[in-house]
C-alpha cells in the first residue's frame, strides 16, 4: 500500500464511521475542535484503524498524544512501516 | 440524510394572529407553571419523601413528568400531539432512550411517554438555568459534557437498578436545519455496558414550535414515535456499540422520513 493510499484508507474510515465531511479532513484539521471527535470517539477511532490496518494500536502511548488528522497520518504510517 | 424540507402538499404556514395569540398564551403560563413547580415542590417532596417512602431521584422524575404533562396540556389550544406505538414500551422496565434532537421542547414532549422514572443526560447548558438546575440535580440527570464517562455508567447503572431509565440526545446538539445528525457514541456505550435495552424514539414537530434561533413559538403538530425495543446482548462484542449506533440511527432515519412524510 502506498502512502497516499494509507492516508485514503485512513481518512475514508474515519469519514464513513464519524460521518465527517471529507472536505473538513484536512491534515492539520484538529479531531476534537475541527472534526468535532470526542473522548469516547477516540475510543471507537483506535478500534476503526485497527479494523481497516489489522493491527493492534490499542496500548500505544502515542495515541493519546494525538490531537490532529495528520497525527493520525503519521502514526499509522509509522505502524504500517510506510514512514520514518 | 432527511431532507429538512417536506416535499409536495405542505400545510400552510401559521397566521401571524395565531403566533401572536400562541406567544401570549404560552410563555406567561410557562412561566407561572414553573413558578408554581419552584413554589409547591417542597410540599410534594416531603409528602412524597415521608408518606409515600419514595426515593429523592425517582420522586423529582415524576414531578418533572407531571410539570411536562401540564405544560402539554396548557399547549393544546395550539399543539395538537399524537404518540405512536407507546404499547412497545413496559412500564417498570428499565431502557436506555435515545431520540433525535429538534427543539429546546424536545424534553418536555417525554411527558407523552407513559413511563415518568427517566433521567436526562444533557449537556452542561441546561444546567446553568437556575431555576430548573436544582431538580436536574434531584433527578440525578447526567451532565455528559463536564461529567466523565466512568460517571455517566456508575449513575445510569443506578437508575437501571431501581427500574428508572435513562434518556440521550445521542446528536449532541438540536438539529439547525431539521436533518439528523451525526450519532456519538456514550448512550449505546452505556445500554451495552448495562446490559439494557435501547429504545429509538422518534420525534417530529418540535422544529416548528420552536427550533434553534427562534424566539417565537408557531402553533404547530408533534408526533412522538417509540420503536421496538433493542435488546443489547449481542452487541456486547468489541466494537459492538458502534455496531449498535449504526443500527439505530438508520432505524430513527426511516421511520422520520415515514413520520415527516404523514405531517404534509
Amino acid at each position: 500500500m502506498t502512502e497516499a493510499e494509507v492516508i485514503e484508507l485512513i481518512d475514508s474510515s474515519l469519514a464513513e464511521e464519524f460521518e465527517l465531511d471529507r472536505k473538513d479532513m484536512v491534515p492539520e484539521a484538529n479531531i476534537y475542535e475541527d472534526l468535532g471527535l470526542d473522548s469516547l470517539d477516540t475510543v471507537d477511532m483506535v478500534i476503526v484503524l485497527e479494523g481497516a490496518f489489522a493491527f493492534k494500536i490499542r496500548e500505544e502511548e502515542a495515541v493519546r498524544a494525538i490531537r490532529k488528522l495528520e497525527d493520525i497520518h503519521h502514526f499509522v504510517l509509522s505502524k504500517t512501516g510506510q514512514n520514518s | 440524510m432527511i431532507e429538512p424540507q417536506n416535499k409536495g402538499a405542505v400545510a400552510p404556514p401559521p397566521s401571524p394572529l395565531a403566533i401572536l395569540l400562541m406567544n401570549l398564551w404560552a410563555y406567561p403560563l410557562l412561566v407561572f407553571l414553573t413558578l408554581a413547580g419552584v413554589l409547591f415542590f417542597p410540599l410534594g417532596f416531603a409528602y412524597g419523601r415521608f408518606f409515600r417512602r419514595w426515593q429523592a431521584d425517582r420522586l423529582t422524575r415524576w414531578v418533572i413528568w407531571v410539570y411536562g404533562r401540564c405544560w402539554l396540556l396548557m399547549m393544546r389550544p395550539f399543539v395538537r400531539f399524537e404518540r405512536q406505538q407507546m404499547e412497545l414500551l413496559e412500564v417498570g422496565k428499565p431502557y436506555l432512550f435515545v431520540i433525535n434532537h429538534l427543539s429546546f421542547f424536545d424534553t418536555f414532549c417525554m411527558a407523552l411517554l407513559p413511563i415518568y422514572d427517566i433521567a436526562f443526560a444533557v449537556r452542561s447548558w441546561p444546567f446553568r438555568m437556575f431555576w430548573y438546575r436544582k431538580f436536574m440535580y434531584l433527578a440525578r440527570y447526567l451532565d455528559v459534557e463536564n461529567g466523565s464517562w466512568d460517571d455517566s455508567l456508575a449513575s445510569s447503572k443506578e437508575t437501571f437498578a431501581t427500574a428508572g431509565s435513562v434518556l440521550f440526545f445521542p446528536e449532541g446538539h438540536r438539529s439547525r436545519n431539521g436533518s439528523l445528525q451525526r450519532f456519538y457514541s456514550g448512550g449505546f456505550k452505556i445500554a451495552v455496558a448495562a446490559g439494557v435495552a435501547v429504545v429509538p424514539l422518534c420525534i417530529v414537530g418540535t422544529d416548528q414550535l420552536l427550533p434553534p434561533g427562534r424566539k417565537l413559538m408557531h402553533p404547530c403538530r408533534i408526533s412522538l414515535r417509540v420503536l421496538e425495543p433493542i435488546d443489547t446482548a449481542k452487541f456486547a462484542v468489541e466494537g459492538g456499540h458502534m455496531q449498535l449506533r449504526r443500527l439505530v440511527k438508520g432505524k430513527i432515519e426511516k421511520n422520520l422520513a415515514e413520520m415527516r412524510a404523514g405531517l404534509d
